[in-house]
C-alpha cells in the first residue's frame, strides 16, 4: 500500500460526523434500506477488517452517485469507501448472476447489436418477455433498457472517410460500450465535430472501461479491463495525444475511478488518466486557448440539461454549459436534481428500480415541466432513464454541437 | 452510623480487587468491595488494552513473561467476549538493535512464551501499513482486551456468588484496635452517608492508591505511580498488536482495540497518582515513534490522549521505574510491619489480575480456614446486560470465523445492521444504540462517564459532539422520576464535555481541531448550554468533582 | 474567465457572490462542499449578550477596529441583512426580528439564545412572549434522537416559562426506521403526514389549553412557512420551531434560498474539489487550481473573494507540530503565539479559545495583509470566518459578521 493508496482509506479520518452527506444523499431521501453515506462510509469503515467477514450489507444500496463526495466539506471519499466495501462483500459471497451479466456491458452489447438488433429490441419491448426476464434475472420489467443498434460504431468508423486529409493534430476517441452498440450516432457526432475542428481522430481497440464491474463489486474483472485499455491508450498518452470520450462515466473511470478503487498507481496508469478528457472539457480547453471554431448556426431553443452525477464527479464544472453557451440563440436550463436515479446498472435491478424512480422524480418533473420534446444529458444510462420515465427524447450535447456546426451525422 | 460486617473488605474496584472479590465469593468467603469511583475507574480503565503474550517481559522480567503467557490462555477461555484475537508482532525496525532478535527468541523459549518468526513479506501482506524497512518479525499471542467489560463481567459474577460491591464508596479511615486492623469507615459519595464495615481482613487492592490506603493503617507501602500516556488514533491502521522488538521503552507499542489503535506508552514517575498532566513533548515523541512503525503516522487522525498510573511496587532501590519488575507482590503487613488484619496486593498488570487474585485469596482462605480450591481459571464469566444483545448476535454472520464467541471488530456493525438500528444510534461513532444506553442506565450507571465506560459512548471521533446531548437526555428521562433534576442533567453534560476536553487538547490539530470547533458550535452556539449554568443552585453540591480522577458523581 | 470567483459556499461567500452577480458580473462560487450554514441554527446572530445588537456593534467597532464589523461598517451590516430578508420574503421564507433588540429563542436544551433575526417559523418562541403565563407545549417524536422535550420543558420552567412536554406519535409513513431531522422535514411536506400531525397537536391543545407549541425545526425543507401556517391552523395554537443538532434543517433552508437567488442571477456554483493553490503576477492573483479527477482544474478571474471560513469552515488548518496555515491561497495568518496559547483550560470558557481567532488580517477594503502589514493581493477580498481577530461562535456574531463582510465584498 503506497501513500496514495493509503489516502483513500485514510480519508475516513476527515469525517467530522456532520451529516451533510446524508442530508444530501438522494437514495437515503427516498428509502430506509440505505442508512446513508456517513453511516455506511466513514462510520462503518472503522468497523471493517480486511481479514474478517463483512459485517454489513446495506452498503450495497449506495448507488455510487457521489453526491456525498461533492457536498462533504472535509474531503472524505465516501463513495469510494462504499465501492470498496461492496467489493469485499462480492469477494466473500460471490456475485449474483444478474449482476455478473449486467456488469459486462461490452458482452451484452456485442450479443444484442448487429443485424439481429430489431429482434432483440422487439423482445425487450414485449411485456411478457420482460416479465420473464424480471422473474429469472431480477431486471425490473419497466427498467429503461437501451435499443440495440443494427450496426456498431466501430464498423461505421472503419468505413468512415474524413472530409479532409493532410497532417493534422491527432486525438484519440474512447467511445465506450454504449456508443458502440446502442448509440453510434453519438460517436459519429463526436467524430465529425473533432474533424471539423481540424483533428485526425484515432479509435484504438478498447474494452469496456470497467465501471459497471466496479460498481457491482467485481474488482478483478474491472482490473483486467483497465489494464487492457491502459495498454492500448498508453502510447498516445505518452505522445501527448489527448484521449477524449463522450461517456462521462468511461472518462471518469479512466481518469480516477479505476486507479483509485483498484489501488493502481503506476506511471502508465497515471499517464493515461492525466491524458483523458471529457469531450466538452476538451472543447472548453480549446476555447480557452482560442482554438475552438465558433462559426455556429443559431439554434433558437431553450432546452433542459441534466449534468449527470458522473460528470459532476470529474469536478470540472459545467463544460457543456460553457461550450453550448457560445451557440447563438441556444439557452440551456440546468437541472438541479441531484441524480436521475439510474446510476449505471443500479436502477434496472428489480429491488432498486422503485428507489431509482423516486430518486429521479424531481428531474423527471423538471424535464416534463420544460414543455420541450428534447432534453440533453452527457451520460447514456441517464438519458435512457430520463426518456424512459418522461417520454421526452434525449440527446448527448455533442449531437447538438454538431448541429450547431451544421454538420451532418 | 450503619455498620456492616464481613470476612474480607476489598478496597479497590479495578481488575485486581474485583478479581479478588470473585475468587473470595466463589470459595464461599463473605466479602464487600468498596471503590471510590465506578468499577474500572482507576488504572484498569486507563490502559491500552493489551492482552500480553509475555513477549514484552521475556528479557527484563522473565517471571512476568511466564505468568502472562499462562494467564493469556486462561483469559481467552473465561472471557472470550472481552478479547479480540489480534495476534501480535515484535518487529525490528532500522532504529533497533538487530542482534536483539535472537536474544528475544531465546528468551521467549526460556520463559514459555510461544513465538514464531515470520517473513517481512508475510507481515506486509497482513499489515500493509507497517514500515517495509522492518527487517525481522516475530509473531506472538498478543491480543486486545476490553478491560471495562472484563471487569464488569467479573463484578457481575462476584455479585452472583454473593459478593457485595459498593461503587462510589470512599475509604475515609481504617479502624485499628491495637496492632490489628478490624474494619473501615467508608463514605457513600452519593449520599454523603458514612458506613462502618467490620471485617476479619482488609485487602488493600487500591493499585496506584495502595500507598494511601496503607498509610491509613499506619504502614508504609511504596507504590511508584508510573504515569503512562497513550494516544488513541481514529481508526485501526493495523489489526495486529505491533511491538518494537527491543527492551521495553516509550512509544513502542500499537494496540488495535475496538475501533481505535492506541499508541503507548510513556513511563514517567509522578509524585501523586491524582495529580498529573500530559506534556506536549510526550505526544510529539509518540508520534515520532509511531512514524517508525507506520510511515505517515503523523498524518492519521489522533482522537484523544490520556494517561494512567501504573501501580509499580518498589521494594528496593532500582535505577529507573521501567526497571521495577512488573510482577506482583502480596504484602503481609503482620510479618512485614507488625500490623495484622490487613494485606496489600501490589504491582502486576491487567493480564495477570486473575493469578494475583488466586494467590491472594489462597493466602486469605488459608488464614480463614477455608479449604475450597480456586475455580476462577475454569469458570466462564457472564456477560453484562448492557452488552448482552451485542454479544448474542455473533452468530448472525454466516462466516465460521464470526461464530467464535470472541469479540470481533465488525460485531457492533453487524448488530446494528441486523436490527435496522442505524437511525437509533445515540453514539454514532461507536454504534451505540438507544437500547444499550438505556440498559446501561438501568444497570446502575450513575453518570455519563459510567455509561461511557460501559458502552463506549462518546469515545469515537466526535468525542461526544452529538451523543453527550442525547445520552444526558436519556439519563434525565429515565431517572427524573427518581429525583434526577434538570440541573443534574445540565451539569452532567458540562462536566463530561470538560472531561473530554482535557483528553482532547493534547491532540488538537487537523481534523480533530475542526471537530472540536464543531462541538463548540453545537454546545455553545446551537444549544447555548453555557447559558444554563446560572440555573444550578450555587453551592448546591449537586455534582461533586472528585479530587482524584475528576469525573463527576451525580447524586441520584 | 470569470469576473469574480468566490471560494467558499457559506453565508459570506454566497452574499458576496449574490452582490456581484446582481451587478451584472459573471460569478462562480467554487467550494469543496457545504459548511457552517448547514450546521448552525438558521437564525441570524448579530451579537449575543447585548440587548441592542446594533448599539453593541457600534461600541465593538470602536474598541476593536480590526473586528470584521468595524471593517465592514454599519451600512454593510444593515444592507446585507436587508438583502437576505428580501430574498427570504421572495422565497416565502421571511425572517423576523430587529437590529436593535435581540430575540431570545429556546434551544433544544431549553436555554434561551439571543439572536437578531429568525425565520418566521421560529418567531413565536421568543421568550418575551413565552413568559406571558399562558402554557406552552414542547413536543417531539421519540424516533428523533436530536430533540428531547422533557429536559427542554424543565429548563424553560426553571426560567419562568410555563412549559410542558409531550411526545407525539409518528404519523403513518412508508418508512420503517431512521427518522433524522431531514427525513422528518421531507415527510412534513407530505399533506397526509402533516394532517395527522395537526390532529395530534389539536388534541393536545384541546386538552392542555396551550397557547403555543414548540416543535423541532423539521417542519419542511422547501416550504417551511406554508407547513407551519398549515399546522397552526390545524392545531389552533401558535407554532414555533426549535433548531436541532447538525445537520440543521433551518440552516439548509437558509443556504437553499441563497443558492436559488444566486442561480437566478446567473451565478454558477461548483462543489467537490478543494482549491489548493494559486498563481499570481506580483500582487495580482491570476488563477487558482482546484482539485479534480486526474488533474487540477485552473480557474481564472479578475476579482477574488476568499470565503473558506476559519478552522470550522476548513479555511484554516493546524499541523501536529503546531503550525497554522490558510488552505486555499497560502495567505499569511494572524495566530496566537505557539501552541501553548491555543486553548483555554475550560472547554466552555467564556472568552473562547485563542486558536479560533486565527485568520487572515486585512486592510479596510478586506484585502489580505502580511505580518508586516503589506498588501498581499490587490484583487482578493477575505470575508467571514477566514478573517482574523474574532470568535464568531462565542461572540454570537457568526451570521452577522459573515453577511456584513460578504455583502461588503459584493459591493466593492
Amino acid at each position: 500500500m503506497d501513500h496514495i493508496e493509503l489516502s483513500l482509506t485514510q480519508s475516513l479520518d476527515h469525517c467530522i460526523k456532520c451529516n451533510i452527506c446524508t442530508s444530501a444523499c438522494p437514495v437515503a431521501a427516498v428509502t430506509d434500506a440505505f442508512p446513508g453515506p456517513k453511516y455506511v462510509g466513514p462510520q462503518a469503515q472503522r468497523f471493517r477488517h480486511a481479514a474478517q467477514p463483512s459485517p454489513d450489507a446495506s452498503v450495497d444500496y449506495c448507488s455510487g452517485c457521489r453526491v456525498c463526495n461533492q457536498v462533504c466539506p472535509t474531503g472524505v471519499r465516501i463513495a469510494e469507501l462504499n465501492a470498496r466495501a461492496r467489493a469485499q462483500i462480492v469477494a466473500e459471497r460471490g456475485m449474483p448472476l444478474r449482476n455478473r451479466i449486467i456488469a459486462r456491458s461490452g458482452l451484452v452489447g456485442r450479443l444484442s447489436s448487429g443485424p439481429h438488433a430489431p429482434l432483440v429490441n422487439f423482445t425487450l419491448n414485449f411485456a411478457p418477455a420482460r416479465w420473464m426476464i424480471e422473474r429469472v434475472m431480477g431486471i425490473h420489467r419497466h427498467a429503461p433498457l437501451p435499443k440495440a443498434s443494427t450496426y456498431t460504431f466501430r464498423r461505421w468508423f472503419k468505413r468512415h472517410k474524413p472530409a479532409t486529409n493532410g497532417r493534422r493534430p491527432q486525438v484519440v476517441y474512447f467511445h465506450g460500450c454504449s456508443t458502440n452498440y446502442y448509440e453510434p450516432h453519438v460517436g459519429k457526432a463526436a467524430i465529425v465535430v473533432l474533424e471539423h475542428l481540424g483533428f485526425e481522430v484515432i479509435v484504438p481497440p478498447q474494452r469496456c472501461c470497467g465501471l459497471p464491474l466496479l460498481s457491482n463489486g467485481d474488482f478483478p474483472a474491472a482490473q483486467s479491463h483497465h489494464e487492457y485499455n491502459v495498454a492500448q491508450l498508453l502510447p498516445y498518452a505518452r505522445a501527448g495525444i489527448p484521449i477524449v470520450g463522450t461517456s462521462t462515466s468511461c472518462t471518469l473511470t479512466l481518469k480516477e475511478e479505476a486507479p483509485e478503487l483498484l489501488g493502481l498507481h503506476g506511471d502508465d496508469i497515471h499517464a493515461v488518466a492525466a491524458g483523458t478528457y471529457d469531450i466538452f472539457e476538451f472543447l472548453r480547453n480549446l476555447y480557452e486557448q482560442g482554438r475552438l471554431r465558433t462559426d455556429f448556426r443559431p439554434i433558437e431553443r431553450e432546452l433542459p440539461y441534466h449534468p449527470p452525477c458522473q460528470l459532476r464527479a470529474h469536478r470540472i464544472g459545467r463544460p457543456v454549459l460553457d461550450v453550448l453557451g457560445l451557440v447563438p440563440g441556444l439557452r440551456l436550463r440546468e437541472s438541479r436534481a441531484e441524480c436521475c436515479g439510474i446510476a449505471g446498472t443500479y436502477g434496472i435491478k428489480r429491488e432498486k428500480y422503485q428507489i431509482a424512480m423516486d430518486v429521479g422524480k424531481s428531474l423527471f418533473d423538471f424535464v416534463r415541466a420544460s414543455g420541450q420534446d428534447l432534453a440533453l444529458c452527457d451520460s447514456e444510462t441517464c438519458r435512457w432513464q430520463i426518456s424512459g420515465a418522461t417520454g421526452v427524447a434525449t440527446r448527448h450535447p455533442i449531437e447538438l454541437l454538431a448541429e450547431a456546426y451544421g454538420l451532418a451525422v | 452510623m450503619q455498620t456492616l460486617s464481613t470476612d474480607v473488605l476489598v478496597i479497590g474496584g479495578g481488575a485486581t480487587g474485583t478479581g479478588c472479590a470473585l475468587d473470595l465469593a466463589m470459595r464461599g468467603i463473605r466479602c464487600i468491595l468498596v471503590e471510590k469511583g465506578d468499577i474500572t475507574h482507576g488504572t484498569t480503565g486507563r490502559y491500552h488494552g493489551l492482552l500480553h503474550s509475555g513477549g514484552r517481559y521475556v528479557t527484563k522480567d522473565p517471571q512476568s513473561a511466564t505468568e502472562c503467557a499462562h494467564e493469556n490462555a486462561i483469559l481467552r477461555r473465561i472471557m472470550p467476549h472481552c478479547i479480540e484475537q489480534t495476534s501480535g508482532f515484535f518487529v525490528i525496525t532500522p532504529w533497533d538493535d538487530e542482534s536483539y532478535g535472537d536474544v528475544f527468541v531465546t528468551n521467549c523459549h526460556r520463559t514459555g512464551v510461544p513465538v514464531q518468526e515470520i517473513s517481512v513479506a508475510e507481515m506486509l501482506r497482513r499489515e500493509p501499513a507497517l514500515n517495509p524497512r522492518i527487517s525481522r518479525v516475530f509473531e506472538v499471542h498478543d491480543g486486545s482486551a476490553d478491560s471495562f467489560l472484563a471487569t464488569h463481567s467479573v463484578a457481575l459474577a462476584a455479585r452472583e456468588y454473593g459478593a457485595e460491591i459498593r461503587t462510589y464508596h470512599n475509604v475515609v479511615e481504617l479502624v485499628r484496635v491495637g496492632d490489628r486492623v478490624v474494619g473501615a469507615i467508608v463514605e457513600d459519595l452519593r449520599s454523603g452517608e458514612r458506613i462502618r464495615i467490620d471485617c476479619t481482613y482488609v485487602l488493600n487492592a487500591a493499585g496506584a492508591w495502595a500507598g494511601k490506603i496503607a498509610a491509613m493503617a499506619g504502614v508504609t507501602v511504596t507504590v511508584v505511580p508510573g504515569k503512562g500516556t497513550m494516544v488513541a488514533m481514529n481508526h485501526r491502521m493495523v489489526n495486529t498488536v505491533v511491538n518494537r522488538c527491543k527492551l521495553p521503552s516509550d512509544g513502542d507499542i500499537i494496540v488495535p482495540i475496538h475501533t481505535v489503535a492506541v499508541i503507548g506508552t510513556t513511563d514517567v514517575h509522578v509524585p501523586d497518582p491524582d495529580v498529573f498532566g500530559i506534556e506536549p513533548e510526550e505526544i510529539q515523541f509518540m508520534l515520532d515513534e509511531g512514524e517508525k512503525l507506520i510511515p505517515g503516522f503523523r498524518q492519521y487522525r489522533a482522537l484523544r490522549a490520556w494517561a494512567g498510573v501504573r501501580p509499580l511496587y518498589k521494594d528496593k532501590d532500582v535505577a529507573s521505574d521501567r526497571d521495577i519488575p512488573r510482577t506482583f507482590k502480596l504484602l503481609d503487613h503482620e510479618e512485614r510491619d507488625g500490623v495484622s488484619g490487613i494485606l496489600s496486593i501490589v504491582g502486576g498488570k491487567w493480564t495477570t489480575y486473575r493469578l494475583m487474585a488466586e494467590q491472594t485469596v489462597n493466602e486469605l482462605a488459608r488464614r480463614l480456614g477455608n479449604t475450597q480450591p480456586c475455580r476462577t481459571a475454569s469458570e466462564v464469566l457472564p456477560v453484562p446486560r448492557f452488552e448482552h444483545r451485542a454479544h448474542a448476535m455473533v452468530t448472525v454472520s454466516p462466516d465460521p470465523a464470526a461464530q467464535t464467541p470472541h469479540y470481533w471488530l465488525g460485531k457492533p456493525l453487524a448488530l446494528v445492521e441486523s436490527e435496522h438500528a442505524a437511525g437509533d444510534l445515540i453514539c454514532e461513532c461507536e454504534l451505540v444504540t438507544r437500547d444499550r444506553i438505556i440498559a446501561a442506565i438501568d444497570a446502575g450507571a450513575h453518570n455519563l462517564d459510567d455509561i461511557r465506560r460501559d458502552v463506549r459512548m462518546g469515545m469515537g471521533p466526535c468525542q461526544g459532539g452529538w451523543c453527550i446531548y442525547r445520552t444526558a437526555n436519556l439519563l434525565y428521562e429515565r431517572r427524573c422520576a427518581d429525583g434526577l433534576s434538570h440541573t443534574h442533567a445540565n451539569e452532567a453534560m458540562l462536566h463530561f464535555l470538560q472531561e473530554r476536553w482535557k483528553g482532547l487538547t493534547p491532540v488538537l490539530w487537523g481534523d480533530q481541531l475542526r471537530q472540536a470547533r464543531l462541538d463548540e458550535l453545537i454546545y455553545a452556539g446551537v444549544l447555548g448550554i453555557h447559558r444554563l449554568r446560572a440555573l444550578a443552585e450555587p453551592g448546591g453540591g449537586l455534582v461533586t468533582q472528585h479530587p482524584a480522577i475528576a469525573t463527576e458523581y451525580v447524586q441520584a | 474567465m470569470y469576473d469574480t470567483i468566490v471560494i467558499g459556499a457559506g453565508l459570506s461567500g454566497m452574499l458576496a457572490a449574490i452582490g456581484r452577480a446582481e451587478r451584472g458580473e459573471k460569478v462562480l462560487v467554487l467550494a469543496k462542499g457545504h459548511g457552517a450554514t448547514h450546521w448552525s441554527t438558521g437564525c441570524i446572530d448579530l451579537l449575543a449578550d447585548v440587548d441592542d445588537p446594533l448599539a453593541g456593534i457600534a461600541q465593538l467597532a470602536i474598541q476593536r477596529p480590526h473586528h470584521p464589523y468595524a471593517l465592514a461598517g454599519p451600512a454593510m451590516i444593515e444592507q446585507g441583512i436587508a438583502r437576505v430578508r428580501t430574498i427570504g420574503e421572495a422565497a416565502d421564507y421571511p425572517f423576523a426580528g430587529n437590529l436593535n433588540r435581540n430575540l431570545l429563542l429556546p434551544t433544544a436544551l431549553g436555554a434561551l439564545r439571543p439572536t437578531a433575526f429568525a425565520p418566521a417559523t421560529m418567531i413565536a418562541g421568543d421568550a418575551r412572549q413565552l413568559r406571558d403565563g399562558r402554557p406552552t407545549l414542547i413536543a417531539g417524536f421519540a424516533e428523533l434522537r436530536d430533540f428531547f422535550p422533557p429536559l427542554i420543558a424543565a429548563n424553560l420552567r426553571a426560567q419562568g416559562i410555563a412549559a410542558e412536554a409531550a411526545q407525539l406519535a409518528l404519523p403513518p409513513t412508508q418508512r420503517q426506521h431512521d427518522f433524522s431531522s431531514v427525513t422528518l422535514a421531507r415527510l412534513c411536506e407530505q399533506p397526509a403526514f402533516r394532517a395527522n400531525l395537526g390532529e395530534q397537536l389539536a388534541a393536545h391543545v384541546r386538552k392542555g389549553g396551550y397557547a403555543r407549541i414548540g416543535l423541532p425545526a423539521i417542519l419542511g425543507l422547501r416550504h417551511a412557512t406554508a407547513v407551519v401556517r398549515d399546522l397552526q391552523n390545524r392545531a389552533g395554537a401558535l407554532i414555533f420551531e426549535i433548531p436541532t443538532l447538525p445537520v440543521s434543517v433551518a440552516g439548509m433552508r437558509l443556504y437553499q434560498i441563497l443558492e436559488d437567488e444566486l442561480l437566478r442571477l446567473g451565478g454558477r456554483i461548483q462543489l467537490g474539489g478543494f482549491v489548493q493553490r494559486a498563481e499570481h503576477i506580483g500582487d495580482t492573483l491570476v488563477a487558482v487550481f482546484s482539485e479534480a479527477a486526474a488533474r487540477e482544474q485552473r480557474h481564472t478571474a479578475r476579482h477574488w473573494v476568499l470565503a473558506t471560513g476559519g478552522i470550522l469552515g476548513g479555511g484554516v488548518r493546524a499541523t501536529p507540530e503546531g503550525y497554522l496555515y490558510e488552505t486555499a491561497l497560502a495567505l499569511p495568518l494572524q495566530t496566537p503565539d505557539g501552541r501553548a496559547g491555543w486553548f483555554a483550560p475550560r472547554f466552555l470558557d467564556e472568552h473562547g479559545h485563542p486558536v479560533f481567532q486565527s485568520g487572515v488580517r486585512v486592510d479596510q477594503r478586506l484585502r489580505p495583509l502580511d505580518a508586516a502589514g503589506r498588501l498581499v493581493y490587490e484583487n482578493v477580498q477575505v470575508v467571514g470566518g477566514a478573517l482574523a481577530g474574532y470568535d464568531p461562535i462565542r461572540e454570537g456574531c457568526l451570521e452577522g459578521a459573515a453577511i456584513a463582510t460578504g455583502w461588503a465584498a459584493g459591493q466593492a
